[in-house]
């Protein structure tokens, strides 16, 4: 999942090589943090929060298909 | 007048399509989505002036997934790959993520939904307020109830809890 989130915000972002996901394994759910360059924030969270909304159906979803819940949470 | 306030795209649609699916194909491969993908011209419907130009339309394994909870997954792949491809603003209905005719089946069940509800309002003379929805599903339920003058449409709310309200079009006039 690692992976998947890095896929999408690399591809978001303009700064694609400022894009660090580190997943934080926990019992129940694996919290995936994204770290991008501070000028590429609205481009993961866009307008009123729509493209981060996005980016954690496509994660859930993913998820689903491995039973397994991850969240992302999307660092200042 | 209106042409002053449409900014025209600078360019063109098709321009953006290898981009859309190479960013599409590594979407779904880091995701591991069982689904593969052919992006087709749309067909314009009798009632639908506004059919997208093209379509991309997914087929495989996990389509079902991609329509649960009203189309969430397929609009979230929809929403983030178009965003991540800078496709312009006013491009952005002219393509649009598909599976099995999924947005026309919806359109059908959300017009059906509209009239019933506009019934209601007809008869009780309450506004009705509909789940929240995208601006794609408000515009078709406006324009299904747009022919009926006995009740008006209104979007409330904002964000993701946007929803259309379908009030009576003569609500009791003592305060006018």
């Amino acid at each position: 999942m690692k992976e998947l989130i890095e896929a999408i915000a690399k591809a978001l972002v303009d700064n694609p090589d400022q894009v660090q996901v580190r997943p934080v394994e926990g019992e129940q759910v694996t919290v995936l943090e994204l770290r991008v360059h501070p000028s590429d924030l609205g481009k993961v969270i866009g307008k009123q929060g729509r493209t981060a909304r996005s980016i954690r159906t496509i994660l859930g979803a993913a998820g689903m298909k491995l039973k397994k819940r991850f969240t992302l949470e999307i660092l200042e | 007048m209106a042409e002053q306030f449409a900014t025209p795209p600078t360019r063109p649609l098709e321009s953006y399509l290898e981009l859309i699916e190479r960013i599409l194909k590594e979407v779904l491969r880091a995701g591991r989505f069982e689904l593969s993908f052919t992006i087709v011209r749309g067909t314009p419907g009798e009632d639908e002036p506004e059919t997208p130009e093209l379509v991309v339309d997914f087929a495989g394994p996990d389509a079902d997934l991609l329509l649960e909870k009203n189309g969430a997954l397929l609009n979230a792949l929809e929403y983030v790959v178009l965003r991540a491809a800078r496709l312009e603003e006013e491009l952005f209905g002219r393509i649009t993520f598909d599976s099995n005719d999924w947005r026309s089946l919806r359109a059908e069940e959300l017009k059906l939904t509209a009239r019933i509800a506009a019934e209601r309002v007809i008869e009780t003379g309450d506004p009705f307020a509909l789940q929240p929805m995208s601006a794609r599903e408000r515009r078709i339920v406006h324009l299904a109830l747009r022919d009926l003058p006995a009740v008006r449409t209104a979007s409330e709310g904002a964000g993701a809890d946007r929803k259309v309200v379908i009030h009576s079009a003569s609500p009791p006039r003592r305060r006018r």
